[in-house]
């Protein structure tokens, strides 16, 4: 893949050994590359040929045709093993996807980025639900959760993780019981605030969590005022954490929870029954909560932006923009142009927009 | 004629603001050469990517005719397998990302009748191949056989088919809703429903549907704020919030603000300057980063970023 991260440095001249050495390499792999092929082409799946790609795969696990003949390898090796009787069947296919996932581990651990391995072991993982006793394949399924975890502590923006354990988690409820589901939902609610916990900056953590809390009040048919309850305690949580005003990610949590108050988005959020009253009294204390904000973060855009915001939401809810919220909105704008010189720009086409 | 996509092997840290033409064109016409290095094996998986970068980086540069013609076609229809897809050397297996260089590298030296001529079935054939791929319930697509969904490979069909001329033969107004489904309250995109924004998805999405000629969806004031908010002080795009900066990211939120007409919300300048950081002055080349290891990728994105800025000695490129 592209270099990320490498730090240049200067050429050196290799030695004829270097040379030699490196062409050596070159020839060890490309016969290691020839033979494997050469087996695949002859349709010859054995244990020889899967311990070939195994080496291929250890120097190279960006070579996606070599992920391809690995699952030509194990599909002839399922369907192997399914000429026995059952019970013996199963156990020997549940053996080879464990090994195989096994042989997954270490490579994922250095290459955290790599889609193929990624990609690989959710193929692997399906196969053992297309295979197996439905007890068993969750148990693989279930045993994934505590990998993608160690993998997202490692590395806590990797979205390769975070889309893998969302496949996870709706794969495991859709092999288990409602109940068993919805508990899954509130582990996972649990799951985000600990990684919040760990680094507020963690957008990814904050995203899951929007997700999260839509399926949880739907999975508990909650009722408005429990809807309500919940965006009040979000409400509380983002101010609490605002308390370094700097994080671009808190206020892109913050603004999620904002959609609450858009008429045009309301029925897609948390609480999309609140009336137009309970709307502006929300959007009111927000303003206040934001501009006390201010205090000592003079200096800090995303507060103007938030109070912007929040300020035409109003005018979204009641109808129309008010003189004095004009005036106000006019005169955080101009701090915003003194203070976001990169995007003076968009500040002007906001103001040419601002209705009068 | 195939080029190495792996990292470069000079030195050197650049602080002035000039675009090294000549040395990138070097660089990128010395990649075909370094079959003495394991490197150059290790990413094969990426040889024809890494051509069409190589390609249209030149092109930018003012030197479309630094790369042989025919030795170019010959290339690229040895990549092709019996489906009409292609893979990324000869011996590979077809997948869209490399299917979509073929054709935008045959599109680009004006050679689409090879396909005809020379290629397994015609362009007609390369068409069915990628419409194989998408799925009829949700309008999205698949990289291959084996499943993988992504909104990269819906973009990358589109753009081959629309290249084509044969978007007829998939199911656009499902491929529209699936990237709808892929929309977060920021505004921005994710790689599927449920997932991150992310600016590189932000680019597959928004050029899918300016393919399809539904930018009508977009809601532009509130993506464009998320993607002007991906400069950082110093200049460069971030791809996330909290992220450092890429010099990729250069082409993947500059041409997404292009393609909705807010380019103008960033400073251009200071990004400019960035990506300029990143070459490397003595052997050519872009990095992710100042200082860093330049590769063929980052050295096509940061051209094409810095064309699509205006930069004075550069073709000018199209955001989609």
């Amino acid at each position: 893949m592209a270099s990320h991260g490498v730090r240049r440095f200067k050429p050196v001249e290799k030695t004829p050994e270097q040379r030699q050495q490196e062409l050596q390499k070159i020839d060890e792999y490309k016969s290691l590359e020839r033979q494997v092929s050469e087996k695949v082409a002859q349709q010859e799946y054995t244990d020889e040929t899967l311990q070939g790609i195994s080496d291929l795969l250890s120097r190279n696990p960006e070579y996606y045709t070599v992920w391809n003949y690995r699952r030509q390898v194990l599909r002839h090796q399922f369907s192997n093993a399914g000429d026995s009787d059952e019970e013996d069947s199963t156990k020997k296919i549940a053996e080879l996807i464990k090994n195989d996932l096994v042989f997954l581990m270490p490579l994922l651990r250095s290459f955290p980025k790599c889609y193929w391995i990624w990609n690989y072991r959710l193929w692997l993982l399906d196969e053992a639900r297309r295979l197996l006793p439905l007890a068993m394949s969750r148990q693989f399924w279930q045993e994934e959760l505590v990998l993608v975890g160690k993998m997202l502590t490692l590395d806590s923006r990797n979205f390769h993780g975070w889309g893998y354990r969302r496949l996870v988690v709706e794969t495991l409820k859709q092999l288990g019981t409602p109940t068993e589901s919805a508990s899954m939902t509130q582990k996972e609610f649990e799951y985000a605030k600990k990684m919040i916990g760990a680094n507020l900056s963690n957008f990814s953590a904050w995203h899951y969590r929007t997700k999260l809390i839509l399926r949880l009040l739907e999975e508990q048919s909650a009722s408005d005022d429990e809807r309500r309850k919940m965006l009040e305690d979000e409400l509380t949580l983002i101010h609490q954490a605002l308390i370094d005003p700097y994080d671009q990610s808190l206020w892109f949590y913050h603004q999620n929870l904002m959609c609450v108050f858009d008429p045009a988005v309301a029925s897609r959020t948390m609480a999309p029954n609140l009336s137009t009253s309970e709307r502006l009294q929300y959007l009111r204390n927000e303003i206040e909560a934001i501009q006390e904000m201010l205090d000592g973060a003079e200096d800090c855009k995303y507060i103007y932006q938030a109070l912007i915001e929040c300020t035409l939401l109003v005018s979204k809810v009641a109808g129309s923009l008010s003189t004095d919220d004009r005036a106000q909105i006019l005169s955080w704008l101009s701090e915003l142009k003194q203070l976001d010189p990169l995007r003076k720009e968009r500040w002007l086409d906001f103001e040419k927009t601002l209705p009068v | 004629m195939a080029l190495v996509s792996g990292p470069g092997r000079a030195g050197g840290i650049s602080s002035d603001q000039e675009l090294h033409t000549l040395k990138h064109v070097a660089y990128i016409k010395n990649l075909d050469t370094r079959k003495d290095e394991l490197e150059y094996w290790l990413t094969e998986h990426l040889r024809l990517n890494g051509v069409y970068w190589g390609l249209t980086a030149l092109h930018l540069l003012g030197h479309p005719d630094a790369l042989p013609r025919t030795e170019t076609i010959d290339f690229v229809l040895s990549c092709q397998k019996d489906s009409g897809g292609f893979g990324a050397a000869p011996g590979h297996d077809a997948h869209m990302l490399y299917t979509v260089s073929a054709v935008q590298i045959l599109v680009t030296i004006d050679a689409v009748d090879e396909l005809e001529k020379r290629g397994l079935g015609g362009k007609q054939k390369v068409g069915s191949f990628i419409a194989s791929l998408q799925n009829k319930h949700d309008g999205s697509f698949m990289g291959d056989q084996w499943g993988e969904t992504d909104t990269r490979f819906l973009y990358g069909a589109l753009n081959a088919l629309s290249l084509l001329g044969l978007l007829d033969l998939v199911d656009i107004p499902k491929a529209v809703s699936y990237i709808q489904s892929c929309e977060n309250f920021d505004g921005a995109y994710g790689v599927t429903p449920g997932a991150e924004s992310h600016s590189g998805q932000v680019f597959t999405c928004v050029g899918a549907l300016t393919i399809a000629g539904r930018l009508d969806l977009v809601n532009k004031d509130r993506l464009g704020a998320w993607l002007s908010e991906r400069q950082i002080e110093k200049g460069g795009f971030n791809g996330r919030p909290e992220k450092l900066p890429d010099a990729c990211y250069a082409w993947w939120v500059g041409s997404s603000l292009a393609m909705i007409d807010r380019l103008h919300w960033i400073d251009g300048k200071k990004l400019a300057s960035f990506v300029l950081q990143c070459q490397d002055p003595e052997a050519g080349g872009f990095a992710d980063r100042p200082g860093n290891m330049v590769d063929v990728y980052h050295t096509h994105f940061g051209i094409a970023g810095l064309s699509l800025l205006g930069m004075e000695g550069l073709e000018e490129v199209d955001p989609v």
